[in-house]
């Protein structure tokens, strides 16, 4: 999730080229008419085309991103579709590989965060 | 009764012109979250967690370089060769 079409398609296709097909990444980036902004429908489109039944984990880039996510997701308690806390490009790459290798949504969502702590070189 | 944890090491080289980045990366580090051990591929000096596509990537290790596979667990020796097989097979 972008306030970028660009952005959010450009990592979606990223982090799919480096996991494989097994694993669903949709973007969700801008607001009307291409312009740069958020938008809750977008991600709630997303959502539904990413979930197979075994959870969402979702990224965002940042500011009202994360305030629009987390408004969508209000009163949805269960934990099924989880906003992480991650870097943006790291989180997604990493948690699209432990998605592809069937690891817990728990698991998923604990790669991405620990992207933070990664070194890139 | 539980198996004794077994630690095992093994070299292993990267084919010529397949570095370990991207899709070959992803490929390596699947195959690691397949075995309950502690695994590592050492590469130039360092060392990174296998089960990590980000650790792995940070290696930058390029076609024909030495990989330090250790595992540590007990489905140790199973782990070791699985991930020098799919580092034998990767493509790019």
């Amino acid at each position: 999730m972008s306030h970028s079409h660009e952005l959010a398609k450009g990592l979606a296709d990223l982090a799919s080229q480096v996991a494989g097909a097994e694993v669903k990444v949709e973007p969700a980036g801008g607001g009307p008419g291409g312009s740069l902004g958020t938008s809750g429908d977008a991600v709630r489109e997303a959502i539904a085309r990413a979930d197979t039944g075994q959870g969402v984990v979702i990224l965002a880039d940042l500011g009202s991103s994360i305030l629009t996510v987390r408004h969508l997701l209000q009163g949805k308690t269960n934990g099924h579709i989880r906003l992480v806390d991650a870097p943006f490009v790291e989180g997604a790459v990493a948690a699209a590989v432990m998605s592809s290798a069937g690891q817990s949504l728990e698991d998923v969502a604990r790669a991405a965060e620990d992207a933070r702590g990664a070194s890139k070189f | 009764m539980r198996a004794v944890p077994v630690s095992s090491e093994s070299t292993v080289a990267l084919p010529a012109g397949v570095a370990l980045h991207a899709r070959p990366a992803a490929t390596f580090v699947k195959t690691a979250l397949r075995f309950r051990s502690r695994l590592t591929v050492g590469s130039d000096g360092r060392v990174a967690d296998a089960k990590s596509i980000l650790a792995v990537l940070a290696l930058g290790a390029t076609g024909g370089t030495l990989l330090r596979l250790s595992a540590e667990g007990e489905d140790a020796p199973d782990a070791l060769e699985a991930l020098a097989s799919c580092v034998s097979g990767l493509v790019e």
